[in-house]
């Protein structure tokens, strides 16, 4: 059986008018509820502008709770079920789906589209698409290329305390004092090991968790056995 | 007003961690599509290599785009770098998720513009079209 599961559209939401995304995130969750999906992540109000807040973060659970008690929505299994356009639109998005699967292949496979950037190369296009259809105003962002208020309506933001991270470091200090230095060293011997002969490496990451080694010192071992990403230059 | 035919150059960077580079490909993008020359660092960059990037290329300013949260840090940094190199006749500037709260104090470090998301490109193209040949001028270049 497929599961799925969705989250609104942060990049749908703006920075103008923080309000206004109540309303796009109600939206989106509802046609994520339409669609069938099982599990729902809905952004809070102040997405573009920071961590959100306790109070963004609880309007966000609520919107589902309303979408959820409220709409009648869950009363069937499929509420769009035998709708010409939904199905068209559903056939629709498989063919683009597939002719996007198909150019992969052709391409030699999803390792080589990556090695070739042609993800990021789709993704980059798409993106200065989106941007000067909005600053053409061909798509209505509301609150943002129009409806504009003349007055900047100001929410609270979560602005993370300094003390924060002096405290993190004091904890990583502290742990890398106290561990048994003698067991970091074998853990991340036998990951090295693991890794390089090309084993399962999962036991040894437990048994680095179990040490003491920090996420840090792990991922060092597979940077230097594995090396990194190096993004192909496109801009 | 730009009676000057030279080209503006720019830096665009990703400093640190932050993996957000929607933002800094599309402002760079549209840079160059307004006629300037733009250098892409590419993510995951250290204030060090930004700054030496920026001389090495003789670039008229440096915008970073910074969504992590970590923007005091890094434009700090940089602006230290810079007046450590004596490159401090580079116009920093930048965006991403900046509280307005901080807009404030980057200024006051001597950031030269802060654009945050929503932003047309077109404002940051102007911004550039009118800082960078007033330095220029400054400087007795043009
Ligand atoms: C898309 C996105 C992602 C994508 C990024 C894909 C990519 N390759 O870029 C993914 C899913 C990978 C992602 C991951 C994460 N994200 Co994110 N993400 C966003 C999101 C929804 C949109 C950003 C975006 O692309 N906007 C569209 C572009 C075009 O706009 P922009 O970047 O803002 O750029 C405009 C201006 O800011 C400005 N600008 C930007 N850069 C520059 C540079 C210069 C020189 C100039 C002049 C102007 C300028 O001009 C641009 C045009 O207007 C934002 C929320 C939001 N709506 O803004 C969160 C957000 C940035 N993410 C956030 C977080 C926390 C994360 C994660 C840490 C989540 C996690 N716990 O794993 C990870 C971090 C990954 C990493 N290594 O950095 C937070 C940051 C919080 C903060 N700073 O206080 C945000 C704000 C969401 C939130 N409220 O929690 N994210």
């Amino acid at each position: 059986m497929l599961r799925t599961h969705a989250q609104t559209a942060g990049v749908s939401l703006t920075a103008q008018q923080p309000l206004n995304n109540i309303a796009r995130v109600a939206i989106q969750a509802l046609a994520a509820v339409l669609g069938g999906t099982n599990s729902l992540h809905t952004d809070a109000y102040d997405e573009a502008l920071a961590l959100p807040t306790e109070e963004s973060a609880t309007i966000a659970l609520r919107t589902q709770q309303i979408i959820a008690y409220e709409t009648g929505v869950t009363h069937t299994i499929d509420p769009l079920a035998g709708s010409y356009y939904v199905e068209w639109l559903t056939d629709e998005m498989e063919r683009q789906a597939m002719e996007i699967i198909e150019e992969i292949r052709r391409m030699g496979g999803m390792v080589r589209a990556i090695e070739e950037g042609y993800f990021l190369r789709e993704l980059a296009e798409a993106s200065y698409r989106y941007q000067q259809e909005v600053e053409r105003k061909e798509r209505i962002i509301v609150g943002v290329n129009a409806f504009t208020d003349e007055i900047p309506l100001k929410v609270p933001i979560q602005l993370v305390d300094p003390e924060v991270e002096r405290v993190q470091a004091e904890r990583l200090a502290r742990v890398r004092r106290e561990r048994d230095p003698k067991r970091v060293e074998e853990a991340l011997k036998g990951l090295r090991r693991a890794a390089v002969e090309g084993q399962n490496t999962m036991p040894h990451f437990v048994e680095c968790a179990l040490a003491y080694c920090t996420l840090g010192e792990m991922m060092d071992v597979l940077r230097e056995v594995y090396g990194t990403y190096q993004e192909p230059a496109y801009v | 007003m730009q009676g000057v035919d030279r080209r503006i150059r720019v830096l665009i960077a990703k400093p640190g961690l932050d993996g957000h580079d929607r933002g800094a490909k599309v402002v760079a993008r549209a840079l160059r599509d307004a006629g300037m020359e733009v250098i892409y660092t590419g993510l995951r960059q250290t204030p060090e290599m930004i700054v030496s990037a920026a001389i090495q290329e003789d670039v008229d300013a440096i915008g970073l785009s910074i969504l992590s949260g970590a923007h005091m840090h890094y434009f700090r940094e940089v602006k230290r770098l810079l007046e450590e190199e004596g490159a401090s006749d580079i116009l920093l500037f930048g965006g991403g998720i900046i509280p307005d709260e901080d807009v404030p104090k980057l200024k006051a470090l001597g950031v030269a513009a802060v654009f945050g998301p929503g932003t047309s490109t077109q404002e940051i193209v102007d911004f550039l079209r009118q800082a960078v040949p007033e330095r220029w001028k400054a400087q007795g270049l043009a």
